[in-house]
């Protein structure tokens, strides 16, 4: 795959300086136009990638391994992350999203991909709130509040799939109700708004420019996925709203990439000044569960149940966490949920390919004890040419399927890699071999300590946590 | 719901899946010998291991692994390629013992050699001083284990992470979907230094739908019953450790389907209170540090963190998380221009209003 690759840009650069000595020649109008490649040129076909390699097999577990590994590098510095976040989630129901190049329709798989959002977005940020704004008929409608349940915003957005879009699309009207949801909310955590936008155009009552100003001013920063093409006024948006960097605007180019850019969202947001979040100290309530004999009314849902938990403040009974209490406004929540947000501070770090002169090392994945392929006859040999072999496959895999824990220096095959960086977020090996290895927290502080003393060519540099003590958490 | 009741059972044939069990044991010596008197380590690893023959001949197809959580390491007894090796190579016989099922007899083998192996590379001198066992890793390795045999189905369900589209099909074919579940065997408490990491297991348990079983026979922790009360898992607090066969075969043998037609011991009451990081005081409300979310039981002297050493803004405190009060500052301006004008119509059209 990766030769392919390679002689393809190799030969499309050759062709380049030809094109231009040729331009006034006869072919050269046509030349001229084959210089910069577009997007629909790059196509990777499936049988030119395997044709080279004599082994069809390895080509192929190379391809499904890179297809893994794709979502896996991430930034590993821990920086200071925005984790109790307010996000306002803007839906296109307009006529652009009944649309069919996204199947079934734009519509319907927004709306199936939102729900997931939600979802996912409260896995990761459980002391976060959201609410959900609609665009259509050139008004915003309000979906759901702002709240922190992810059972109503699911149950708001699954009754929409009954209607169908239309009208236009409203982009300012939009902004101006999720500025409003998110007028209120507390200046220590952060303000976002995502937008799925699927029409090119939007019908707006007034300047969208003042309204982009006034987000900047309630330091709101704004993310957009499109679906149809890039919209000039939904980059500047992103542009103006997030300091310059124009990365959170994508416009999808197919299902998966839709939602794996709509997903992007649900990590925290790096905090990018000092400025943008006060650092607030918040009043939490950590109450207790009760099991009750009888039926009573919780105070949030107006439901009979039994058992519930108690509002530490006023005794307001709850059903479910993590919730404000709706009697006196305390925020209740469960040490669990704090807990969860631990591996946003402290993410785990990016695995190294082996090569297979080291792979000689492992037979087995230490995690889930799967055999790896034996390294080939040529690497078993001390010769400087294997050790000259980079580890690296073009596409970011590693040559013997085997990836390394800097720390702990175990190996580990591909999927449990992925498993551990995308939900463990622990490292097996780490963990396993307990006191001989540093542990995972002492890491972060060291880390932190570089960060914050070196530099390391850290971008203007956000504050890294420190790491909370790891063992007063919970005490019986 | 008026369907009929055929339909129900019908569909509870055909999602009869295989089952995993991971059993992961906890292997600290110090704990083991104080309950010497009650239950030698002997003693339960050989209930350990007709529970594992029990949990195998529900079904061809169901599958057993067993961790061992020891003082400094976590490692497989099985399956362990190391201990495989050996006993292939030691035990010639071993499939032709007719009075024995030939996958108990491997199993039974490989724990016991793989569980010696590791209590006598165990050094007096290591043991010093330590009283706790490496669950965090234990945990991981089962948790990555169960996402490798179960792999199949979750690329379709939760999609996130395992993208990449179907594998080579062959031998994970037929587990392709299993339910699986973990058995913590505890006998030792106080996890306090891994806190970070158990925590992590625990969500990621909680993500793959695996259930976190406890069979606590001494000891105690917190972190534990959390596990087991976050992923709907069986807690069980021994009361004679002596029958922990009887306790393993009649609470911790349903397989997650089966529970739904039962109603398993668990533990009612479950600590979540926090003790707070400063005086480490067990508190109902606390204060949070919106950075690196660490409790306090009073706002820290001179507002900074203790932790992440930020400087916080207490003065949002002042109202004690009440919700802001309505800024009336527009409303005001209108109401006195409304006043006015109502002022200047009072007088101009009804005189006859009493105007105090």
């Amino acid at each position: 795959m990766a030769d392919s690759d390679s002689d393809y840009i190799a030969s499309s650069g050759d062709e380049a300086p030809k094109s231009k000595s040729n331009k006034t020649g006869k072919r050269g109008k046509r030349a001229g136009r084959e210089k910069p490649r577009e997007r629909w040129e790059e196509i990777q076909r499936a049988w030119d990638l395997g044709l080279e390699d004599d082994n069809i097999e390895s080509t192929i577990s190379e391809l499904l391994e890179a297809g893994k590994k794709r979502r896996l590098l991430k930034d590993e510095t821990p920086l200071q992350r925005g984790i109790i976040r307010h996000l306002v989630l803007i839906l296109d129901l307009s006529v652009a999203m009944a649309e069919k190049d996204l199947r079934p329709t734009r519509y319907l798989l927004s709306l199936r991909y939102a729900c997931d959002f939600v979802r996912e977005f409260f896995e990761q940020n459980p002391i976060s709130q959201m609410a959900v704004v609609g665009m259509r008929d050139g008004i915003a409608i309000r979906i759901s509040d702002m709240g922190g349940n992810p059972q109503t915003h699911v149950d708001a957005i699954q009754k929409l799939r009954l209607d169908d879009p239309d009208g236009s699309p409203s982009l300012q009207n939009a902004l101006e109700m999720a500025r409003g949801a998110l007028f209120h909310t507390p200046s220590h955590g952060t303000r976002e708004v995502v937008i799925i936008y699927g029409a090119l155009w939007s019908a707006d009552p007034g300047d969208i420019h003042t309204t982009i100003r006034s987000l900047v001013a309630d330091k709101i920063r704004v993310a957009v996925v499109g679906l149809a093409a890039q919209v000039s006024i939904c980059k500047e948006l992103v542009r103006i709203t997030n300091a310059g960097d124009t990365s959170s605007y994508t416009v999808a180019l197919n299902e998966v990439h839709f939602r794996e850019k709509l997903l992007e969202a649900t990590t925290p947001p790096v905090t990018r000044t000092q400025k943008m979040s006060a650092n607030g100290l918040l009043m939490m309530g950590f109450p207790s569960r009760i099991v009750e004999r009888t039926a009573s009314l919780c105070a949030c849902h107006s439901q009979m149940n039994k058992g519930g938990y108690l509002c530490s403040r006023c005794g307001t009974k709850v059903c479910q966490l993590p919730c404000e209490c709706p009697a006196c406004g305390l925020t209740l929540i469960l040490s669990t949920h704090l807990a969860r947000s631990y591996h946003h501070l402290f993410p785990l770090k990016n695995w190294l390919e082996v090569s297979w002169t080291e792979a000689r090392r492992s037979t087995h994945c230490f995690s889930c004890q799967s055999a790896f392929p034996p390294p080939p006859a040529a690497a078993l040999k001390d010769t400087p040419d294997a050790e000259r072999q980079p580890a690296k496959t073009g596409s970011s895999t590693s040559i013997s399927s085997r990836y390394k824990c800097p720390d702990c220096g175990m190996h580990f095959c591909v999927d449990c890699d992925v498993f551990c960086h995308e939900i463990l977020y622990n490292c097996p090996g780490c963990q396993s071999l307990g006191d001989e290895k540093p542990a995972r927290t002492t890491r972060g502080k060291k880390r932190a300590r570089e960060l914050s003393e070196g530099g390391a060519g850290a971008p203007p540099p956000p504050p890294p946590p420190a790491p909370p003590e790891p063992e007063p958490m919970v005490i019986d | 719901m008026d369907k009929v009741d055929a339909s129900a059972h019908y569909q509870g044939v055909t999602e009869d899946k295989p089952s995993l069990l991971v059993v992961v044991l906890d292997t600290n010596p110090f704990a083991w010998q104080s309950l010497h008197s009650e239950l030698p380590l002997q003693t339960a690893l050989s209930h350990i291991l007709l529970f594992l023959n029990a949990h195998l001949s529900f079904s061809h197809a169901n599958r057993v692994a067993v961790i061992a959580s020891h003082t400094k390491s976590a490692t497989f007894l099985y399956p362990n390629s190391a201990a495989a090796a050996e006993t292939a190579e030691t035990s010639v016989d071993l499939y032709r013992d007719a009075n024995k099922y030939r996958l108990f007899a491997s199993i039974e083998r490989q724990v016991q050699s793989s569980m010696q192996r590791l209590l006598s590379s165990t050094a007096p001198e290591s043991l010093a001083g330590t009283n706790e066992t490496t669950m965090a890793g234990a945990l991981s390795l089962a948790l990555a284990y169960i996402n490798r045999v179960c792999n199949a189905d979750n690329l379709s369900d939760s999609g996130e992470g395992s993208g990449g589209g179907a594998r080579p099909g062959e031998a994970r074919a037929d587990t392709a979907s299993m339910t699986a579940r973990i058995l913590v065997v505890s006998v030792s408490g106080d996890l306090a230094n891994q806190y970070v990491s158990v925590m992590n297991s625990i969500f990621a348990a909680q993500r793959q739908r695996v259930p976190i079983d406890i069979c606590k026979i001494a000891g105690d922790t917190v972190f534990l019953q959390q596990a087991s009360d976050s992923t709907n898992g069986i807690y069980m607090q021994l009361q004679h450790p002596s029958a922990l066969l009887q306790y393993l075969l009649s609470c911790f043998m349903s397989d997650p389907s089966t529970r739904h037609h039962l109603i398993p011991p668990s533990q009612i009451n479950v600590d979540f209170r926090a003790a707070c990081f400063c005086h480490k005081r067990v508190v109902d409300i606390g204060f949070v540090c919106s950075i690196c979310l660490s409790i306090f039981c009073s706002p820290p002297p001179g507002a900074i963190c203790t932790t992440c050493n930020t400087k916080l803004d207490v003065s949002a405190l002042g109202n004690y998380g009440g919700k802001p009060a309505v800024v009336l500052m527009k409303k005001k301006k209108i109401k006195k221009a409304k006043k006015v004008l109502n002022d200047s119509a009072a007088d101009s059209s009804t005189p006859g209003t009493p105007v105090a």
